[in-house]
């Protein structure tokens, strides 16, 4: 008969299957060194994803988005740390300030897996994708942006569901874990949008150089820009 | 078929919404005083009506509110630094509690009229915790709001920013409030909803009265020109954008 590995020693399958017992423990510190886990998880499979992202336009900028791509989630968690925990007491759902933090390192550290399983195929694409300099740059350039949207976008979704699971099991009712998630889900992509913004560039746009970040990154912000496209495009 | 009642944010089903309704434990320290804003407040209604030692009670809830809104204006007041630093967490502190003091005479009149007994103090002690909730809420919201300041220099979207913050944690106030008076007995909502309008005026109007709460001026009140605050917005709306925009400034 197959036995399933121990979730102490080796989580990563326990945490994809959204093991009870495995984020039980977590959940009420019973089982120590989640914090230790997730966020190993969180680095290492951003960091490989992140590389492999960059990696167009060579290994200076795959090493930079490498640091960027984490860095963006962890900070993302650190200014919205303490109004997650906030949010889930206020909407009843009885899930503290500790508590959110493990949830959504949970959350995260499933996406970076999924992140990190795909980054082989990032990896190959990018060593397939002509250089900055090639006359259709603009076109791989914009095939990179919209191949690597759209694996963020499925690792995202498939990382809160399982989010959204454990929720709705862990809350005092199943109406507070959903409206818990989706105030998190909102506060996470307000912030997380603003600061990737600042963390730019990671496609590394064909013309510009290779920076670790842009110049006078803390000027202007992502809404604004956004609402200036937009108004461009509308003639205004 | 069945007839659930509609479910409200905050508020867990299958609980009646007066749930929490019942005497705080633990006694009102400051800590305690946080931890049930958060997760019992109406335990703290509880403590206002039926409890002892009241005025220490307002005395925290007052201080909290206080204490937290002055960070949050000082976070504000980062976003134009120099004179802002002080003068936007005055401001906002002073403001705010004003705009609370203007509207617990008649928070305490549709309240009654709502078919509410209760004494003045739980109607004043209601609106402290009130206060107090949202701007907890609003320190929450701290990070977010520096991130923006440290970031942006567009006036609009600051400005937008802070109000959209304020109508969400008022919006867990004005629920707490909703969901106080059904636990202490008023029939309707109506009146309370009539209350909720005006406050929610009052506190859009304070920022303009005592502007620039964000923003650079010379003056630090400007107390003498009068203006409507959905006139004065309409104006900083219709300011011009920047034209030209960098091939870095743009999403890569």
């Amino acid at each position: 008969m197959h036995n399933p590995a121990p979730a102490t020693r080796f989580p990563i399958p326990a945490l994809c299957r959204g093991d009870r017992e495995l984020l039980d423990g977590w959940i009420s510190g019973v089982r120590t060194g989640s914090l230790r886990i997730c966020l190993t998880l969180i680095i290492v499979g951003l960091s490989l994803y992140g590389a492999t992202v960059g990696l167009w336009r060579g290994w200076e900028m795959a090493a930079y988005v490498a640091i960027k791509l984490p860095a963006a989630v962890l900070l993302t968690l650190l200014v919205n740390g303490l109004l997650n925990g906030m949010l889930g007491l206020v909407l009843g759902s009885g899930i503290g300030f500790r508590q959110s933090l493990q949830f959504l390192l949970a959350g995260f550290a499933i996406m970076a897996l999924i992140l990190g399983a795909l980054s082989p195929v990032t990896f190959f694409l990018a060593l397939n994708t002509p250089p900055a300099d090639a006359p259709d740059a603009r076109d791989w350039h914009a095939l990179t942006l919209l191949t690597h949207t759209v694996a963020i976008a499925v690792a995202g979704i498939l990382s809160h569901r399982k989010l959204l699971g454990f929720l709705r099991e862990f809350a005092l009712s199943r109406l507070a874990g959903v409206q818990t998630f989706f105030a998190w889900l909102a506060g996470n992509l307000f912030v997380g949008a603003q600061i990737t913004w600042i963390l730019r560039p990671f496609f590394g746009t064909p013309g510009l150089e290779v920076q670790f970040l842009r110049p006078h990154p803390l000027e202007g912000n992502f809404y604004d820009t956004v609402l200036h496209a937009a108004l461009h495009l509308l003639g205004f | 078929m069945t007839n659930d009642p509609p479910s409200i944010p905050g508020i867990p089903p299958n609980q009646p919404e007066t749930s929490g309704f019942e005497a705080m434990e633990g006694g009102a320290t400051l800590s305690n005083v946080l931890h049930k804003l958060l997760k019992k407040p109406l335990s703290l209604i509880h403590h206002f009506e039926h409890g002892e030692q009241r005025n220490s009670l307002t005395g925290k809830l007052v201080l909290i509110a206080a204490i937290c809104l002055l960070v949050f204006g000082l976070v504000v007041g980062s976003f134009s630094a120099g004179t802002q630093l002080w003068a936007a967490p005055l401001k906002i502190v002073g403001g705010l509690l004003f705009s609370a003091l203007i509207c617990l005479p008649s928070l305490y009149i549709f309240t009654c009229l709502g078919g509410l007994n209760a004494k003045f103090r739980t109607v004043a002690g209601l609106l402290c915790c009130m206060i107090a909730l949202a701007a907890l809420l609003l320190v929450g919201f701290a990070p977010v709001v520096w991130l923006f300041s440290a970031s942006s220099n567009s006036l609009g979207f600051m400005g937008f920013l802070l109000t959209a913050l304020w109508l969400l944690c008022v919006g867990f106030g004005l629920t707490l409030v909703r969901r106080a008076g059904k636990a202490l007995g008023m029939k309707g909502s109506g009146h309370l909803v009539i209350w909720c309008a005006v406050f929610l005026l009052v506190t859009l109007q304070m920022p303009t009265t005592l502007r620039p709460i964000i923003g650079k001026s010379d003056r630090i009140l400007n107390l003498e020109e009068k203006r409507f605050f959905l006139q004065y917005w309409g104006e900083q709306l219709t300011t011009p954008h920047r034209p030209n925009r960098t091939a870095e400034e743009n999403i890569d």
